[in-house]
This record gives structure tokens, sequence and C-alpha cells, in this order.
């Protein structure tokens, strides 16, 4: 993926070359003050550079203790963010991150777990003190998404971590997969994201298990076994950011290859940005089909790259220019270039809209480059459907409570050049950089995952994320 | 009313610093004052009627004055006074300059290659674009016609170099927005109208039309596609010139219809501005955030007054490629002290979040209550109403046609399309161009719906878009009444 295009100021390219030789911890602070000086900037790019800096830093983690590696990627994770909270693909592939390590976590807790049930070749009599703690687990567990247990908690954790807010869920839900001969009682996970209450949660088991006769998996055992895994977790941390690279590195293929489901033949199609996900699923329906492309100039913050992409096929400096895409007019595609200001005078004649994204929300509203708002109104009034193009990586478990502070400004000098001396000094210019648009103007996303209708997006998320990950901030 | 001595709207004509606007400046506003002079010692009775008619119906609107309009005698004599005291007070110096100027102009007539030159000197390096058809968005083909006209070669000789250099202006945008372009050419005509002679053995009424005033309107039309207030102004101006008597000397005729030409420009624009700036200047209130699209003088005008009356408020400038009206705009609100913010198209939704009232101005207003306008003022007006942020429409009823529009692609004028891919020169143009199926569109106008404009507010007071019909019969009634005596 690492292009080989090699770039004088600083940007993705250098620092993926610098990653290579720097330490991790001076690898942290160029990938900060990259955010902070935008020189890496746009979803892709940082995404990117997110994924390939932790996969660095769990590579690198010096010991054996799955909490604090977890803890780690946590606390580096919300450097970034920190950085440029913006650029919410950042946080978005550090939870993608952390809900893995979790889910590792918990199925070699469960490997265990079975492995120990049936190695132990458990005897029935095992199980018989504590058929009542199966039978309140199972009528917790189809509630595992929902309210917390807390009666459970306060049955089994007398030792004080009854206060622990992830330990309710995890235990549920861990119980779900559980084989029913299962003897475990405790989750990890809790353990995992409060690394400080592990020592005391040692004590726990013997609190409950002192029912349990013969043969009792005692904590430390556990940690002890998990510890064994040690280099495991590791490893498969590193598999499963390796998958989220290579996840961001064909998920413009995904998403064109649902193309032909959604573009007939002599459509008018209207777009914006210079988008490579758009690009190619233009270009991937152009393959079989002759429509036209309406492309909105998005002056002055886009309209450079937009002529780019229109006579090259891609914006010059674009990572992925290893392999050339043709402009869309090569492929006998008709392409007209517009102004904003003529959106709504077109759109009476356009079939579909198709959007580039920034950033998706969890309510199934969208953060893309300025003017989305007024694309996306427009199709609404002349009932046009919207389409809206973005990776699951793009995808943020945030909900937009205050859309406005997800709006970035930009130079005013592109609105009105500082040439005009007089002007600048008395007019107050403002160059919005991204615009929110609201769910209800969104008709269907696709994603690499297939299409999905806004009101869906919340158990994506669901799927990709994990629940107490949300406010990393925090 | 009083202010009504000055026919031109200023902030109308862009950029009017440069040499060849100057020019006809000079030569045209001199001879705007030049004709009340003349109404003075000859008001034809045809005129006065016409005059008396249509001051009736607009001291009707105007509350102020309770005249009766079956008062003859003021309302008489009213008009007959203004043209004393405007030559005295304004015209006075101007007028030694003024009478210079239309001879001087018609003998240049003659030496037409001097002016030639000059102008195509000055006019600014704009090639005329052969669109070849595979450049031609399809969707908009009917509009494309001919290219536009950037010279005067070929121009017929009948053509008055006021208005040739008027159509160049117009084509390069100098003369810019319906108002101004209407103003600039009835001034332009007026001119024209000084240096013809009738021929012998013909009657003014039956040659002036067809022989003199129509190459000059086809010249008009191949610099730019003529608006709605120019075709309004003309057919007004055509029938004024079909009831010349036959019998009227030549210097009579001609000194009528340049009356006719300073009535018309003062009733129905000048004062009209005026009332309308007025009206719509009253529903500013205390702290308004004011939303304006591009550039329009008569909404320059209403905040400017309301900002006279005192009152405090916030305007956010729009604009867009590629024109930039919009700066202009900015900039003059921002000389009155006016708090000014000023962003792009993309950037309206943010704009208009903050907003609590729209102004915008008219190309024209159809018979069917949609606005049609500069391109991008739709989009103001989408993103008002679901914000039930009042869409208010300032125009005069010059502006008002019979004509109807459901969309912006059957009406529009397609301009060229390099002027979008304004900072791009050379041969990264030549790409443009050479590059198969790109096609850029330059449209100038679109088509607001009726349902998103709340109000239109006219000389005849305020109205909602449904009632441009109605104003389209007061309108009929009144030139009806005005050409019957």
């Amino acid at each position: 993926m690492p292009s080989a295009t090699v770039s004088l100021t600083p940007g993705l390219s250098t620092f993926q070359k610098s990653l290579k030789t720097r330490e991790v911890e001076s690898s942290i602070e160029q990938f900060i003050s990259l955010l902070k000086r935008r020189q890496i900037r746009n979803s892709r790019p940082c995404a990117l550079a997110t994924a390939e800096l932790l996969l660095k830093v769990v590579g690198e983690f010096p010991k054996r203790d799955a909490a604090k590696l977890f803890e780690r990627i946590r606390s580096v994770g919300q450097r970034l963010i920190a950085a440029q909270p913006r650029e919410m693909v950042v946080g978005n592939i550090v939870r993608r991150v952390l809900s893995l390590v979790r889910l590792i976590i918990n199925d070699l807790e469960h490997e265990d777990d079975s492995l120990d049930a049936s190695g132990a070749n458990t005897p029935a009599q095992l199980h018989s003190p504590r058929p009542k703690l199966h039978s309140t687990f199972s009528m917790i567990s189809p509630l595992k998404h929902g309210m917390q247990p807390l009666d459970s908690t306060a049955l089994h954790d007398p030792s004080g971590l009854r206060d622990l807010p992830s330990r309710p869920p995890l235990l549920t839900s861990h119980t779900s997969y559980a084989p029913t001969g299962a003897p475990t009682v405790t989750s990890l996970f809790g353990l995992f994201s409060h690394p400080t209450a592990s020592d005391s949660n040692t004590s726990t088991p013997p609190n409950y298990n002192s029912p349990s006769s013969s043969k009792p998996i005692s904590f430390a055992e556990k940690i002890f076994k998990i510890e064994e895994h040690q280099q495991d977790i590791k490893t498969d941390v590193v598999d499963g950011i390796k998958e989220i690279l290579e996840e961001l590195e064909i998920v413009d293929e995904q998403i064109a290859s649902n193309a032909l489901d959604h573009i007939h033949s002599n459509e008018i199609i209207l777009t914006h940005t210079s988008s490579l996900t758009v690009q190619k699923f233009l270009l991937t329906a152009a393959r079989k089909r002759k429509f036209t492309v309406v492309h909105v100039e998005g002056y002055p913050n886009e309209s450079d790259e937009v002529h780019d992409t229109l006579l090259n096929g891609a914006r010059t400096g674009e990572p992925t220019t290893d392999e050339r895409w043709k402009p869309l007019t090569a492929a006998g595609i008709t392409v007209i270039l517009i102004p904003d200001s003529a959106v709504f005078a077109i759109m009476s004649r356009v079939n579909k809209v198709i959007l580039a994204t920034h950033t998706v929300l969890a309510n199934g509203g969208l953060v893309a480059a300025c003017g989305a708002k007024v694309i996306a109104q427009a199709a609404k009034c002349h009932q046009t459907p919207v389409v809206v193009l973005s990776g699951v990586y793009k995808l943020s478990p945030v909900y937009p409570f205050d859309c406005e502070e997800l709006i970035e400004f930009g130079d005013a000098g592109r609105v009105a050049g500082y040439e005009e001396g007089e002007f600048v000094e008395r007019i107050a210019v403002e160059n919005p950089l991204y615009d929110y648009v609201a769910p209800e103007l969104v008709d269907l996303y696709i994603s690499n995952l297939g299409g999905h209708a806004p009101s869906y997006l919340y158990h994506v998320v669901a799927e990709h994320y994990n629940v107490e990950d949300v406010n990393l901030g925090a | 009313m009083e202010r009504s001595s000055n026919p031109v709207p200023e902030g109308e004509l862009p950029k009017s610093e440069t040499t060849a606007t100057t020019m006809t400046n000079g030569t045209s506003k001199p001879s705007a004052a030049d004709g009340p002079a003349e109404e003075k010692k000859l008001s034809g009775a045809e005129l006065k009627k016409q005059q008396k008619a249509e001051k009736a119906a607009k001291r009707a609107q105007k509350k102020s004055e309770g005249a009766p309009p079956q008062a003859p005698p003021p309302v008489a004599s009213k008009p007959a006074k203004k043209a004393q005291q405007q030559p005295g007070a304004k015209g006075g110096p101007v007028k030694a300059t003024a009478k210079e100027a239309p001879k001087g102009e018609g003998k240049e007539q003659s030496t037409i290659p001097v002016r030639t030159r000059r102008l195509s000197k000055e006019a600014p390096a704009v090639k005329p674009v052969k669109a070849p058809s595979n450049k031609q968005v399809s969707l908009f083909g009917h509009l494309y016609g001919q290219p536009r006209r950037y010279g005067i070669e070929g121009a017929m000789k009948e053509v008055h170099p006021a208005i040739l250099a008027l159509g160049l202006q117009m084509s390069n945008y100098e003369v810019c927005g319906s108002t101004a372009r209407c103003v600039a050419m009835l001034l332009a005509f007026k001119s024209a109208i000084q240096s013809y002679h009738t021929p012998q053995g013909t009657a003014l009424a039956r040659h002036f039309i067809p022989h003199y005033l129509s190459p000059q309107i086809d010249y008009l039309k191949s610099c730019r596609p003529i608006s709605i207030t120019m075709g309004n102004a003309i057919r007004a101006l055509k029938d004024a010139i079909a009831n010349v008597d036959p019998s009227t000397p030549d210097d009579v005729a001609k000194r009528d219809l340049c009356t006719f030409i300073d009535i018309f420009l003062r009733e129905r624009i000048t004062a009209a501005d005026e009332l309308i700036a007025e009206t719509a200047s009253n529903k500013i209130e205390e702290d308004d955030v004011v939303v304006v699209y591009a550039k329009s003088s008569l909404v320059l005008k209403t905040l400017l007054l309301a900002k006279e009356q005192g009152k405090k408020f916030r305007v956010i400038v729009l604009d867009s490629k590629p024109l930039f009206e919009g700066k202009r705009m900015a900039m003059d609100l921002a000389n009155a002290d006016i708090p000014v913010q000023y962003s792009l198209i993309p950037a309206a939704s943010h704009a208009v979040a903050e907003a609590t009232k729209v102004f915008l101005g008219a190309h024209a207003m159809m018979a069917n209550g949609s606005l049609y306008s500069r391109v991008g003022t739709a989009i103001v007006a989408m993103l008002a109403r679901p914000r039930k942020i009042p869409v208010i429409v300032c125009a005069e009823s010059l502006k008002f046609t019979d004509r109807v529009t459901l969309d912006s692609i059957v009406n529009n004028e397609v301009g060229p399309p390099d002027e979008l891919l304004g900072g791009i020169v050379g041969a990264e143009l030549k790409r443009w161009g050479d590059t198969p199926n790109l096609q850029v569109l330059n449209i100038l106008y679109d088509n607001t719906p009726a349902d998103m404009v709340n109000m239109v507010v006219t000389e005849f007071g305020s109205l909602p878009p449904s009632s441009v019909p109605a104003v389209l019969r007061i309108l009929e009634d009144a030139s009806s009444a005005g050409v019957g005596r």
C-alpha cells in the first residue's frame, strides 16, 4: 500500500517512510504534529496513517500483558484524537483496533474455558453447585445489548467491583457464548479496561466459587493461562490491524462492485468533489453502461482537485497513483462541469445524486465537503434520490449532538484573496470546509458491506465498535 | 420622488471607471438631463396625457400624497415644475458638454473606424469562443445559438456608436444586471434618436422601427440576449414611435421620443426604485440578519435606506462564480458601515442558518409567480424555506412578464464556458477544449418556484408571487389608457 511517490512536503508518504526507521514514540509525535498542521488530512490518508501507526505500536509493545497493551492503544488513540478531533476517522480506526483487542481476548478466554471444560473432563457434579447461576445468566443473556444486569453484579462481585461500568454487559455477553458446561463466572474484559482493579479481581472467584467443589478455576490460574498466550494476542492484534489496512485498500473496489446495481443506462448522475471512491464507482459502471455525469465544481476549496480529476482521473499526489485511473471522459462518459450555483437549476433533470463523504455519523447523517447540504437539499426538492458512498472506516460511532462543532473552517483567502486588501479588511469572509447533511436528506448508503438505509447505520456501528470505546476522550 | 432626477441607478453600472464606460456615461448621462430641458419647452399633449395617467396611478399607490386623481391642475403642473427644476439644479453645468456630445457622436458616425480601434483595444481580451457542438451540453442545446459577439466587425452600418459601445460593455459584463442594461440601452437609444434623420418620402413612424431601431436591437442581441426589462422597454418605445403623427416635423418627433424615454426611465425605474426601497426597508427590523445573493441595485438601495433609518442589522452576502457580483455589493454595504459577511454559494446553508430574512433581486418575475434571477438564487430561497425564513423579492413592475416557466432549462442564457474556468489560461485551457466528452456548463439564470418566495415588493405594493398576473393587468390597463389617450 505505501506509495512510491515521494513528496517534498511532509505528508502521508513521508510519514509512512519514516515509520519504518523511527522509534515508536517519535512516530506518534510526528503523526500528531502532522495532524495538527493538517499535513495529513482527509479520511483515507488519516485512516491509513493511524492504522499503520497502531500496527507499529502493537508490534513493538515490549510487555506480555494484554491489559497493558489495551491500555497502551487506548492512550495512544486518545492522544491522536485530541490532536485533530475533526478527523473522526482517526478515532474510528482506534476504536476498531480496541474492539478487536477486546474480541481477541474474549475469544482466547473462551477457548481456554472450553479447553478446560473438555480437557479436564469435567464431571457433572462440578456444575451441580451452580445451576442457579446458569439460569440467571440465561435469563439475562437476551438483553445483552440492552440494560445492565446490575443485580447479578451485585450478587457476584461483592469485592467492590460492581462500580465498574464495563463489567456487567461483558459478563452477560460472555455467558451467552459460553458452552453450557463452562465454569467461567467472571469476564476478563473488565479486568483489561480497568487494569488497576485486576489485582483485587483475583480475590473475586473464591467468593462465589466457594460453594464449588473439586476443581475451581481460580482467577489467578486464568490470568496465568492468558499470560501463556500473550504472544498470541499480539500476533492476533497485528493480524487484525493488517486486515483493517487491507480493508482500506480494497474498500473502493468493494463499493464499486455495487455500481451496476445502482446505475442504469442513459442516466444523469450528479456528483461532487474529487473522491476516488466515487470516481471508481462511476468508472466501474462506465465499463458496462453509458450515462452522463454532472460534476459540481465546489469552488473554491475543491475546484482544483475536481479539475485534476476531470482531466487526469485522480488528484495529483494521491497515494494510489500507482494504478492510474483514467478520467471518466476517457471511458466514453460525458462529464459536465457546473458551478455550485447551478445545482438547483440542473437538478430537475438529474436522476441520481452520488455524494462522497468525509465522515458518516451513527444517526445516518454525514459530514461532507461544503456544498453537499445544498446538493442534498436541492435533490430533496426535486425528489431525486441521494446515494452516499462511504467505506465502513468512515462510519463513526459518534452522535452529532452539536453539528456546528463538526464543521471546520478553512482559509478565507481562497474566497477573497488578500490582494483585495480593502475588501478583506472590511468584510468578514467565511469559508467553511464541511457541511453536515441530516439523515432525512439521504436515501441510501453504499459501503463495502453493501447498501444500507440511513436508519440502519446504528447496527453497522454496533457491529464494528464496542459501546465502551465510543467515549474515548473521557 | 424628488430624487428622481437621476435616471441611472449609479451602483448598477459595474466597473464604470474604465474609460470605455465613462465615455458612454459622459455622453449619455448629460443627454438624459438634456431631455427634461426640451420637455419644458414643448411638452406634447400626448406625452403630458400619458404622464398624467401614470402619475395618477402612482399617486393612488402613494399613500402620503392624498391628492384625488380627478384634480388635473396639480397633476399636470407638477411634472412641468419638476422639469423646470431639474436643469437648473442638476443639469445646469453638464448641459454645455451635453449639447456638444450628441453632435460630436453624430459626426463620428461617419468615421466609425477610429472608434473601432479604440474600442477593440479597450475590450478585454476575451476571444470569441466557437463552441463546437460536442462541447455543448445537450440538455441546453437549444440555448446555444449564435456565439456571443465580442467585437464590432460586421455590425450593420446603421448601428449607432453609442449602441456599439454598449453592446461590447454588455458582452463583457461591464454593464450587467437587468435594470442597468435597460437604463443603459434607453440612454443609448436617445443618442441614436438624436442622430436619426427621416429619409425623404417616408414618415418617422413607418421608417424608424424597421430600418433604424431594429438593427440596433439586433446588434445588442448579438452581444448578449436581451433581458426581459429591455424587451418591455423596447415594446413601450415602439408603441410610442408608432403613435408619432406622420405630419410631425422630424426634430419635434425626436424630441418627443427622447422625452418619452426620460419619463419612462423616471417613472418605471427611478421612482419605482424609490418606492420599493422604502416599502422593503420597512421590512427590516432591528438586529435582523439579512441574507442577500449576488448583486441587486434594488436590494442594495433597500439596505442602505434601512441603514439611513438608523436600523441596526447585519448582512450576509452570498456570491458565486464566475461573475462575483456580490463583491461589489458587499463593498458598497461595508462602505455604509453595515456589518457584512461574505461567503460563496456552497456555504449558503451556513449563512442561511444564521439568517432572519432573505432579500433577493430579480431578473424577471414570471406570470406563474416564479422568480427568474441570477443562477444560485433558487438555492438561497430553497434553503430558507424549511427554516421558515421570509424570502422577499424586490422587483420593479418593469420586470414582470406574461411568460411562464417551470424549470431553468427551457428558458435560460448560456454564457461562454471559459468564463467558468477563470484562472485557467493557455495550454491548460486548450486541454479542456481538447478533452473529448468534457463539457462545461455556464448558465446565467435559474428559476425559483413561486412557493419558495413569500413576498414580492413592487411599486404597486407588496404582493404574494401569485399576484404577478394582477400586476400585469394593472400595467396593461395603464398602458392602454396611455396609448388610447
